[in-house]
């Protein structure tokens, strides 16, 4: 924007300094021209500066917490800001891996969370196929209803969820977390996936159809191959909802060899800070992998989160 | 570490069961929907699908080991089999097989939202006029049945506290202003940093990657890390004010020193966790809306003489309207409904209620306190408030939307 | 090999009629065009013969047998869309075979039909690659292929050349009219482009405002227009539309307005005009192909039937020259020889070529017969 100014000055005199033949104007357009540069230089340095001050905010507490799994035992907890602490070790990852139940909450975490992104993806994977193709009685209030579904506070269905898991006897099971997630993300997913099944042709189902398949086999050969993207998107918002999910463990899951990673977490912070090693190592463990997957798919993953939620 | 492997085996037998239990429902489902959608013409469909609905009710009551004698069971079995020749008739006469796949496709979703999402909260509203806490919910679980209260907890929850210090009315101010101020620097944090991306630069896509790094995190982490930065012995910002203190005493004089931050100042530090956590997303979204915008728009703003501020204004605020005004619409939701941080924050043991919120002291009423019936209340008082925001909110974003559209 | 059958064919929306009654016999190895604007409904009349919409009222035949309650797949039809619609996540040789691998029919058969095709449509290199890797035009010829192999009773085209650019168009277009002579089916192909309808059908069908309005072979449909849709429609440039009266001053039939006085020749063997039967002069509307205004530089001795006009805009073509006339209020297109030298605002005197001349009813927008008529005087 600041460009198009001196761009247009420039412009009007490179114009004067073909006309005039003395080449009094030809330098003039040389200095509009430096002084063009100079200026969108200092505005790029000021650019620079103003991001990795803010990448530095962001990226702080993590590296913070690097720093921390590094120290060695006797001086986990200090004032030091450095980076790599003196004499750094990897005694605080051995330690919470071989002393603590770490590896039984991270594999409680996965089967939990496998199962139910598998379920809400392959239910979402249906519903939202019926949502973008056809004009139901109901379609348009159901759309509404799933947006809607945003809006129930999570503690608010947590409470009779959780009397009815307590009632069917499902408290630290496995099943009960199962279904307390399962849904939650569906609405959401269902968004994402009816959003991208509108990007794909109709036409293709429709050949399909004149090449001899039923609608739905048309949905199984043709639109479900097509959509693995969104699958995986869907798959991966299911996954992160659960994985990262906090608040609904705390209620169902009372064992401690039944936690999962994020319950052990915050059991690990706890008020101790002799434990903050540990903690740090452990989170340095559960947040690379799930870093490294988010940062890899964040543009299919944001293109999905922005076509099926926002633009919705 | 003993037995891990058993742990293991056990667990995925466990789970791959009761993935197979849903898959068994599924296909009953459907199959109850194959029959009513393409059979309802045949001779035998009512006499068949009503006598089998009898049929499998009465079954599994009888299976299920709930003690029941027999005429009960054919009792409910009847009443199953008029429900079915109603809904067989309607079927018949009304649906005549359209929309079959859209319905079957619904079907199983629709059937886990209702079981998973529906009933409990019209179980939420029986509770909240019935009396559960911890001295009735054992003859609860035994026998089902609870005292009839009437609006006794609608009535308490104006009229006392949710928690042990902070009243109603006070959370509900709160709520607002933790909504208000998260969501301004969401979307004004956000924005800037979206504008300073859209740039030509240099290391863009590392600055966009690094930008996200709050967001991508697992939360339980970011928000347990940025605590530990506030922590008043330990953490960044105190030690960083000392070292600058002792380094320039002067400062010292002006009133710079080391803050109990998580005693004192609770609801200022779960702001700025916030803040930085939700900035990223409203990034991530104006940028793509940035990116959508024609450069052409810019070119012929500038061709008309538009200066820098005023292109901004009259081409990318309207055009990233559309972008913005849900994604603002949803951020608003999801902060109000913001437990994770606060609770993360002071949920320990003993800690504050300086920074709770209406969702957060629900969670606390209902599992720190365990006041079931009062929180049943109570998250119903919530959702209506919000529901009355959010229709007020569609109302007025309509109602400049026929506003702008007549310009 | 079958013929198609369409019975008082109708289709709404909800409270919307965008088919009205069309009935329409097509012959078996026929090749019949639909054509017409954007939106007359020619393409919901196919998608309707393939299955993929509802018919409300009325009956499709194929092959002698009603076909409304059949799915698609059971109408032994192929269709060729018009974004071609291939499978993206499948190599040109599974697109093509795709129909087949459904139909279960012995590997060694698709192979074969798979490979005859692909010699047909010259795209044997392609048959590993990806629709995504192969050119638009290459596209069309897997879309064609993937119809060919089925060995359809019927093959249904939805504009298939509108995606393409003008020079593949043409290309395509004698493809297609080659394939039709070799493999000798029952083709219904829908398109917007006059042209296309003109060059590749045996029979077209002119289609506007879910009617069809006219259906013949393409001589009968541009010679003999049935009503004013069909004569601006069909042709091009487009034919000059002027509103008069026509009536008979005892020297036969004439066209006149404020302008101009068209004597309307009658067919020999005609009877000859007698006396008017209402009395009153007709209103009618003269229709004349630019091709058949002819134009001089006017001379005094100019008799009455010529029409004095002048020249407005000239645009040569190469071989012709378009002449953007106006006589009177009336403005009239004219392609004449590019040796004509007139120039913008020169007058010039024009008459038509009397034997070419359309005549439209003015409130029916029906032709209006010569043959055998009589006019009132």
């Amino acid at each position: 924007m600041e460009n198009a100014n001196t761009a247009r000055a420039l412009a009007s005199s490179s114009a004067r300094g073909q006309r005039a033949e003395n080449g009094r104007a030809g330098e003039e357009y040389q200095k509009a021209l430096k002084a063009h540069h100079l200026k969108r230089k200092a505005w790029l340095v000021l650019i620079h500066a103003a991001l990795i001050a803010w990448v530095l905010v962001s990226v702080y507490p993590l590296l913070r917490i690097f720093s921390v799994s590094l120290r060695p035992g006797d001086r986990i907890v200090s004032t030091d800001l450095s980076l790599i602490p003196a004499g750094a070790s990897f005694l605080s990852y051995w330690k919470v891996l071989y002393e603590t139940n770490f590896l039984f909450w991270l594999w409680n975490s996965l089967i939990i969370t496998c199962a139910t992104a598998t379920i809400g993806v392959s239910l979402a994977a249906l519903a939202g196929y019926a949502f973008s193709r056809f004009k139901f009685p109901g379609h348009k209030t159901g759309l509404t209803l799933l947006l809607g579904n945003e809006m129930i506070p999570a503690a608010m269905l947590l409470l009779p969820l959780f009397l009815m898991i307590m009632k069917l006897g499902l408290v630290n099971t496995y099943l009960g977390m199962i279904i307390a997630y399962s849904v939650t993300s569906l609405p959401f997913s269902i968004w994402i996936l009816k959003g991208y099944y509108d990007t794909i042709p109709k036409s293709l189902e429709e050949a399909a159809l004149v090449d001899g398949t039923t609608r739905f086999g048309a949905f199984l050969r043709i639109i479900l191959p097509l959509s693995t993207p969104a699958l995986a998107i869907a798959f991966l918002f299911n996954f992160t909802q659960a994985w990262n999910e906090y608040l609904v463990a705390r209620v169902v899951l009372t064992d401690a060899r039944m936690y999962t990673w994020t319950l052990g977490l915050f059991e690990l912070q706890g008020q101790y800070l002799t434990q903050w090693g540990m903690f740090a190592a452990a989170s340095i463990l559960v947040t690379l992998p799930v870093l490294g997957v988010f940062l890899y798919s964040s543009k299919w993953l944001i293109s999905g989160l922005t076509l099926g939620g926002v633009k919705g | 570490m003993t037995g891990g492997a058993g742990a293991i085996l056990g667990s995925i037998l466990q789970v791959g069961h009761f993935v197979g239990l849903i898959l068994a429902a599924v296909a009953v489902l459907e199959a109850y929907l194959y029959v009513h959608f393409f059979r309802y013409g045949r001779k035998w469909f009512l006499p068949a699908v009503i006598l089998g609905a009898g049929a499998a009710c009465f079954a599994s009551l009888m299976l299920a080991p709930l003690q029941l004698d027999a005429g009960r069971a054919a009792s409910a079995a009847v009443c199953a089999a008029m429900l079915e020749a109603a809904i067989a008739l309607f079927f018949k006469y009304v649906i005549r097989g359209r929309w079959a796949l859209p319905y079957m496709m619904l079907a199983p979703g629709i059937v886990g939202l209702t079981l998973l999402i529906i009933y409990p909260l019209l179980f939420e509203v029986y509770l909240s006029f019935h009396d559960l806490k911890l001295t009735t919910i054992l003859h609860w679980s035994r026998t089902g049945e609870l005292p009839f209260v009437g609006f006794k907890h609608f009535v308490k929850v104006f009229m006392s506290s949710p928690l042990s210090e902070v009243g109603f009315w006070q959370l509900v101010l709160r709520t607002l202003w933790w909504t208000f101020v998260n969501v301004l620097f969401h979307v004004s944090g956000g924005f800037a940093l979206a504008l300073l991306l859209h740039h030509k630069l240099k290391l863009k896509g590392l600055y966009r990657t690094l930008l996200i790094v709050p967001w991508a995190m697992p939360q339980v982490v970011a928000v347990l890390a940025m605590r530990g930065e506030f922590h008043s012995q330990y953490g960044f910002i105190n030690v960083a004010v000392e070292r600058l203190v002792s380094w320039m005493p002067l400062l010292a004089s002006l009133g710079l020193q080391p803050v109990q931050w998580l005693t004192q100042h609770p609801f200022l530090t779960c702001c700025i966790i916030n803040i930085w956590l939700g900035i990223p997303f409203m990034m991530v979204v104006i940028l793509g809306g940035l990116q959508s915008i024609s450069q052409h728009y810019y070119d012929a703003a500038a061709i008309d003489g538009a200066s820098a501020f005023q292109q901004f204004r009259m081409i990318t605020l309207p055009l990233i309207k559309p972008v913005l005004a849900p994604a603002v619409t949803l951020g608003t939701v999801w902060t109000f409904n913001n437990i994770n941080v606060i609770y993360l924050v002071t949920g320990q043991a003993g800690g504050t209620e300086d920074a709770d919120i209406l969702v957060s002291a629900l969670y606390k009423a209902a599992f720190t306190y365990y006041r079931y019936s009062y929180s049943a209340a109570f998250a119903i008082v919530i959702f209506l408030i919000l529901f009355a925001f959010s229709m007020a909110w569609l109302k007025w974003t309509r109602g400049t939307e026929s506003v702008y559209e007549r310009d | 090999m079958a013929s198609v059958t369409l019975r008082g064919i109708t289709k709404r929306y909800k409270d919307t009629e965008v088919l009205h009654d069309v009935s329409l016999d097509i012959a078996d190895r026929e090749f019949m065009i639909l054509v017409g604007p954007s939106g007359c409904g020619k393409s919901t009349l196919l998608r309707m013969v393939a299955g993929l919409e509802e018919i409300s009222e009325g009956e499709i035949v194929i092959d002698g047998k009603i076909v409304n309650h059949l799915p698609p797949r059971d109408r032994e039809i192929a269709m060729v869309f018009q974004d071609y619609a291939l499978y993206p996540h499948m190599s040109v040789e599974e697109n093509m075979s795709f129909g087949l691998r459904l139909r279960k029919l012995p590997k060694d058969e698709i192979a074969r039909r798979v490979g005859e095709a692909a010699n047909i449509l010259q795209i044997k290199p392609l048959l590993k690659r990806t629709p995504r890797q192969i050119s638009g035009g290459q596209r069309q010829r897997v879309a064609i292929g993937r119809a060919i192999v089925r060995k359809p009773k019927v093959f249904l085209f939805d504009e298939p050349l509108s995606n393409l650019d003008a020079k593949l168009r043409e290309e395509m277009r004698i493809e297609i009219a080659k394939l039709h002579q070799r493999l000798h089916t029952t083709i219904v192909y829908v398109t917007h482009d006059q042209v296309e309808a003109m060059t590749l059908g045996s029979r077209i069908a002119v289609v506007n405002v879910g009617r069809i309005q006219q259906a013949g072979t393409p001589e009968e449909v541009f010679c003999r227009p049935a009503n004013l849709f069909v004569a601006g429609f069909i042709g091009s440039p487009t034919m000059n539309f002027i509103d008069g009266t026509l009536l008979d001053e005892g020297d036969g039939p004439r066209f006149k307005n404020e302008v101009m006085s068209v004597r309307i020749p009658l067919p020999l063997d005609a009877q000859a005009p007698r006396a008017p039967e209402g009395g009153k002069p007709r209103s009618v509307v003269l229709g004349i192909r630019p091709d058949d205004i002819y134009a001089k530089p006017p001379e005094p001795a100019d008799g009455p039937d010529l029409i004095p006009a002048v020249i407005e805009v000239v645009e040569l073509l190469g071989h012709r020259k378009n002449l953007h006339l106006k006589a009177g209020e009336t403005k009239l297109l004219a392609t004449v020889d590019a040796a004509f030298a007139g120039k913008p605002g020169e007058k010039v005197s024009v008459w038509f070529n009397a034997s070419r001349v359309h005549l439209f009813d003015k409130d029916a927008q029906e032709r209006i017969s010569l043959e055998g008529r009589r006019f009132p005087r």
